[in-house]
């Protein structure tokens, strides 16, 4: 139902469609910043980096018009939900953004020393299961979808899992030859910021769970196995 | 987890302590002549905490607070049927000493409605009516219910001043004292500041949040912030049903019902 107010409506809306700007850039600024490693793509590598002051922008401007609406129309209920939501989840989206720019500027360095491809296929096959998690719980703030986003955020042990097994493949590598270090221990970075990605993938589902029904989620996670019907 | 939070219910009613409860409204119905102005209205209103009663213009809050004291008992072709339990006694049977029980549950209305006598006046007339105290006890009772009402700051020095004299929003706090004096164990407010200017409305806000540690007291408010702002309890009423009942934090954080959502977030009304 709308509200008597219709610019309270507008505002409103005026926030999610900010937040789903600001949503769409990371998704492509993380998936870039893959593409960039597995490709050894350096003016790929270039453009995330430069681009990622917008992602700063919306965020500052997401804030502002968040705080204005508090100050002005003091929204309750779902209203105030979806209001501390957009201000947490454009956070989140934010260091996604930083991260994704890390991982571009290691790809920099990464594209100058000897390709390592195994190794890359292996941190590639993170990424897009990181960045497909982004896009799901972005779809699912979207469309306002609980069963998406509860389902992003049971299946954050896959992320956590791959991590542990490109782990131990670098540790091998660079056990095996010393002169892989460096790259090796760009990638480790890379890895671990593709899973500090997916840990902002499953913050925002929390606060999408928040901003739906007003509950919070519980601090642990179920096993998988416990939760399938 | 199920996802029955997104569910809304029809009507939610929160269940409170027994032992908290001061005044309990059970299946209370009224009316005014013909028109049926509360439907099986059951409510418990907690002691030393304020509750408040909101809901669009005609949805039979007032009625509801009239009911507590009887007040509609002076008007010819009103009743109401069902229990009103104050400390376990039923208010609403008949040869209650209405008298006694209005010294008991007290009300402050919408407009202030001060005496055309002194302020000191003000405030003692209603005590003269059910104590006789020397002059230095009757000082005493004043000074402390305009204190208690924020007002004897304000008016110290020229007690026998006229009432009328006053500003709106110290001639609201005079008669919150004036009911205060005779030392109700309930008071209820008619719309208290709906008449008055944001800080005196600020001023009576803190005045009832003081008030709350000792009194049971109920607010019939249009003014959703305030609402949120000084009571405890908060209940939503509409076409003369009671909707939603429950902590206040909750009705403004996470409403049970679809009505008092749309109601609490500016969505009808």
């Amino acid at each position: 139902m709308e509200h008597t107010l219709r610019a309270y409506d507008e505002e409103l809306e005026g926030l999610t469609a900010e937040l789903s700007r600001m949503g769409g850039l990371a998704e492509v600024e993380v998936a870039d910043a893959i593409r960039a490693i597995a490709r050894r793509d350096v003016m790929l590598a270039q453009a995330v980096i430069g681009r990622d002051a917008r992602l700063d922008e919306i965020e500052a401007e997401i804030e502002r018009r968040a705080v204005l609406l508090i100050a002005l129309r003091q929204p309750v209920a779902d209203d105030l939900r979806r209001t501390v939501a957009a201000l947490k989840i454009s956070m989140n989206l934010e260091r996604c953004g930083d991260l994704a720019k890390n991982i571009a500027k290691r790809a920099l360095v990464i594209a100058e020393a000897e390709p390592m491809t195994k190794l890359t296929r292996s941190i590639e096959r993170m990424g897009e299961l990181v960045a497909g998690r982004l896009k799901d719980v972005l779809d699912a703030f979207a469309a306002r979808d609980l069963d998406r986003a509860k389902t992003v955020w049971l299946r954050d042990d896959e992320v956590d899992e791959h991590y542990d097994s490109i782990f131990r493949e670098l540790l091998t590598y660079m056990m095996g030859d010393p002169r892989t270090i460096a790259s090796c221990a760009h990638l480790l970075f890379v890895a671990k910021n593709l899973e500090r990605i997916g840990d902002h993938a499953t913050n925002i589902a929390e606060i999408i769970f928040y901003e739906i029904t007003g509950e919070q989620l519980p601090e642990q996670r179920p096993k998988l196995d416990a939760l399938e019907p | 987890m199920s996802l029955t939070a997104l569910e809304s219910q029809d009507v939610s009613i929160e269940r409170i302590d027994n032992a908290a409860i001061k005044l309990d409204v059970q299946e209370l119905d009224f009316y005014y002549g013909k028109k049926h102005a509360l439907k099986s209205v059951s409510i418990p209103f907690a002691e030393r905490a304020v509750t408040a009663l909101i809901g669009p213009s005609g949805c039979g809050k007032s009625t509801l607070l009239r009911t507590l004291n009887r007040m509609y008992a002076l008007y010819p072709g009103q009743r109401a049927t069902g229990r009103i339990m104050f400390d376990g006694e039923d208010i609403l049977r008949p040869g209650v000493n209405l008298a006694m029980l209005r010294a008991r549950i007290g009300m402050v209305f919408q407009k202030p409605t001060p005496f055309p006598m002194s302020i000191y006046d003000n405030v003692a007339f209603g005590v003269r009516l059910y104590e006789s105290l020397s002059k230095a006890d009757m000082d005493n009772r004043v000074e402390e219910a305009l204190r208690r009402a924020a007002l004897w700051d304000e008016v110290k020095d020229h007690l026998s001043a006229s009432g009328l004299g006053l500003s709106g929003g110290q001639q609201q706090r005079l008669c919150v004292a004036r009911g205060i004096a005779v030392k109700p164990e309930i008071l209820l407010l008619d719309e208290p500041t709906s008449a008055l200017d944001p800080i005196s409305s600020a001023k009576l806000e803190e005045t009832v949040t003081q008030l709350k540690s000792d009194y049971t007291i109920v607010v019939v408010t249009h003014n959703m912030g305030q609402a949120a702002r000084v009571s405890d309890y908060t209940g939503f009423m509409y076409l003369g049903e009671l909707v939603e009942f429950g902590e206040t934090g909750t009705v403004f954080t996470k409403p049970a019902t679809r009505r008092a959502s749309d109601y609490v977030t500016g969505r009808f009304g």
